[in-house]
């Protein structure tokens, strides 16, 4: 962006023009990409719009029916703003633990830093079934986190940790830590250390160090971290159905059952645009922080 | 059309070498795609029947395309004119799908050789069934000591946070409502006793799975004793040293068909109707009943053995005499509804 404004301006000013026709030309360059996300992406969006606007299961007529019938039950709507919720809860505590871990790699020295950027990556690097299953295990009745409890004696019985929110919440914030980590890792390491010097010099505390400094400057890297961390939380389908259980009902498995186990492809398409929308509402949200913030960073 | 010299020369040598070798006979346009399900069924099929149609077509090209009955519905349907899968397996409820949206070629009963020695009740020209699968009681042995006999023990207040169901996404979760509404009282038309039953079991519910696998790993776990389980998998469990037992309630093992489908326009229609052959025949379903498969037969010539005349039934007479069907035609005009109020209703 600057780079560009920085080529035309000279066009601008002077007689010079050799190099416009050049600049002219450069969203051809785009084109491959461009063609690769109309067919494979707008495409399949629009068709999924069209079967949403369906009247019936078995598509005969066109009607705002399916939307009706979404909004008009207070069921869906709870499953709705549960998902969101998810992904609230999730996204918070990635932080709260990403945070700290990320702020603990740019103090590290390069042989600490080595071993934990393999600790954050690492996750990506198991399968997210994988993943999902080790946390079965753990959460289990028979689970580590049962068995200690219970020889510890803060427990009588086994206490139900698997298919429950708490246990599913854990278990997404583990499965999604990297995305929150390795964006604040990059906005954290870009801080100058000596802002914190010259804060502690004026007399800044540690903490008011922290509070006026760093975690400003870092807003754009939390912002970046939320967003990657929400949109992976509340669409992961895999670890909400197998943490999550049978009877917890989140937006993804919902379009799940409507298509695959019901048939009701109107219906699921539906479900799929109100909930695209609605995690597009909260990106945007998030966006909107992420602008301010830039404001407010350099103020 | 115009042909050149070097065209008419290999439909020579092709025409040539077909009558040479007849299993070549068999034109084929593509490999036949065989949807198998996922799991040990793939490697029962893989196994068994994969290589009696080798034998019998003269090792035409098959891949197996293991998946669910439901993710072969959206296949087919979404390329009706073009399938990517020649063979299909159906559950019951999928079965009337696929009839429904006539995604099914019939199988061509008369050239068949097996299909008269199938059990009449396998005996479906839209495409018949090639074995059964039965969902009865499971249960851990270790921390359950009396073996169960009834549905009703689910309900026993000594298994209180130990049992184990499927939400109804699954024919498992289905057919045990279902029965459960039968015992109750209700049936396919009146699901009302099994949700107020389900309400009653609610303490002592430890798990909704999402699915039936999920159920067979909760055992492996611990966190589940005591469930409706299907016996193929309680199988695979035992094979992995995870101490779990099959029981046959007293009201009798739900039983369902799986049923193997021509894809409508398979371009290997004549290649299917030879895979689903090799899966009726009695040397086949023999091989497939024992160890390590487990699979329940449904041709009538098949000598009932092992864990399978142990446990399900000995002969095709206490088969017959101990399974329970549903109408799953009734099941499905309802399905959408029940699964609804599933959804809202049953909360751990």
């Amino acid at each position: 962006m600057t780079a560009a404004t920085a080529i035309t301006a000279p066009g601008l000013a002077g007689p010079a023009t050799a190099a416009r026709p050049r600049i002219g030309r450069e969203w051809t360059l785009a084109l491959p990409l461009a063609a690769f996300f109309a067919v494979f992406f707008v495409t399949p969006l629009l068709l999924l719009v069209a079967v949403s606007l369906y009247a019936d299961a078995e598509m005969t007529r066109f009607g705002l029916d399916q939307y009706i019938r979404f909004f008009g039950d207070t069921f869906n709507l709870a499953v709705l703003g549960s998902t969101l919720l998810l992904g609230v809860k999730v996204t918070a505590l990635t932080l709260l633990f990403g945070y700290p871990l990320a702020w603990l790699y740019t103090r590290s020295g390069p042989r600490m830093q080595s071993a934990l950027i393999l600790i954050i990556i690492l996750p990506l690097l198991t399968s997210v079934v994988v993943r999902t299953f080790a946390w079965i295990v753990i959460l289990g009745r028979d689970g580590i986190v049962n068995n200690l409890l219970l020889s510890l004696g803060l427990a009588e019985t086994p206490l139900r940790l698997l298919y429950t929110e708490g246990g599913l919440v854990a278990a997404l914030v583990q499965v999604q830590m990297p995305l929150m980590v390795l964006p604040l890792i990059t906005t954290l390491s870009r801080l100058d250390p000596n802002l914190l010097d010259a804060s502690a010099a004026l007399g800044a505390g540690p903490w008011r160090g922290f509070l006026k400094v760093t975690l400003p400057l870092s807003l754009p890297g939390i912002v970046a971290g939320c967003l990657l961390t929400y949109a992976a939380a509340v669409t992961a389908f895999i670890t909400q159905s197998l943490v999550g259980g049978g009877q917890m009902l989140f937006m993804p498995q919902y379009i799940y059952q409507q298509t695959i186990t019901l048939h009701n492809w109107p219906f699921a398409a539906a479900i799929s645009i109100v909930f695209m929308v609605s995690v597009l509402g909260v990106v945007m949200l998030f966006n909107l922080l992420g602008r301010a913030s830039k404001g407010y960073v350099h103020a | 059309m115009t042909f050149d010299r070097r065209q008419i020369l290999a439909a020579g040598l092709t025409l040539g070498a077909m009558s040479l070798f007849p299993g070549m006979s068999w034109a084929q346009a593509r490999k036949l795609v065989f949807a198998t399900f996922t799991g040990s069924w793939e490697e029962a099929h893989r196994d068994v029947i994969v290589p009696h149609f080798r034998k019998a077509t003269g090792n035409a090209d098959i891949a197996l395309d293991p998946m669910l009955s439901v993710d072969m519905i959206a296949k087919v349907s979404a390329a009706k004119a073009n399938p990517p899968i020649d063979v299909m397996l159906m559950d019951p409820g999928p079965r009337l799908s696929v009839i429904g949206q006539d995604l099914a070629a019939p199988f061509p009963v008369a050239d068949s050789k097996n299909y008269q020695d199938l059990l009449p009740v396998a005996q479906l020209p839209e495409g018949p069934g090639i074995f059964f699968q039965a969902v009865g009681i499971t249960y851990n042995p270790e921390k359950v000591k009396t073996p169960p006999t009834s549905w009703d023990d689910l309900w026993k207040p000594e298994y209180k946070g130990r049992v184990g169901i499927t939400n109804m996404n699954s024919t498992l979760g289905t057919a045990f409502m279902v029965e459960l509404a039968k015992t109750r009282g209700g049936g396919e038309n009146d699901i009302e006793p099994a949700f107020a039953a389900l309400k009653e079991l609610q303490p002592n519910l430890g798990a909704v799975a999402p699915n039936p696998g999920a159920l067979a790993t909760l055992f492996q776990q611990g966190q589940i004793d005591i469930s409706p389980g299907n016996f193929n998998a309680i199988q695979i469990l035992r094979a992995r040293g995870v101490p779990v037992e099959f029981a046959k309630p007293k009201t009798g093992t739900i039983a369902f068909l799986t049923t193997a489908h021509i894809t409508k326009n398979s371009p290997n229609a004549k290649l299917a109707a030879a895979l689903i052959e090799s899966a009726m025949a009695p040397e086949v379903q023999t091989k497939l009943m024992q160890a390590p498969f487990y699979v329940i037969p449904t041709n009538s010539k098949v000598q009932m053995d092992g864990d399978i005349a142990r446990m399900i039934a000995k002969d095709q007479e206490e088969l017959k005499a101990s399974f329970v069907f549903h109408d799953w035609s009734v099941i499905n005009q309802n399905r959408a509804g029940w699964i609804e109020r599933f959804n809202k209703e049953i909360k751990v």
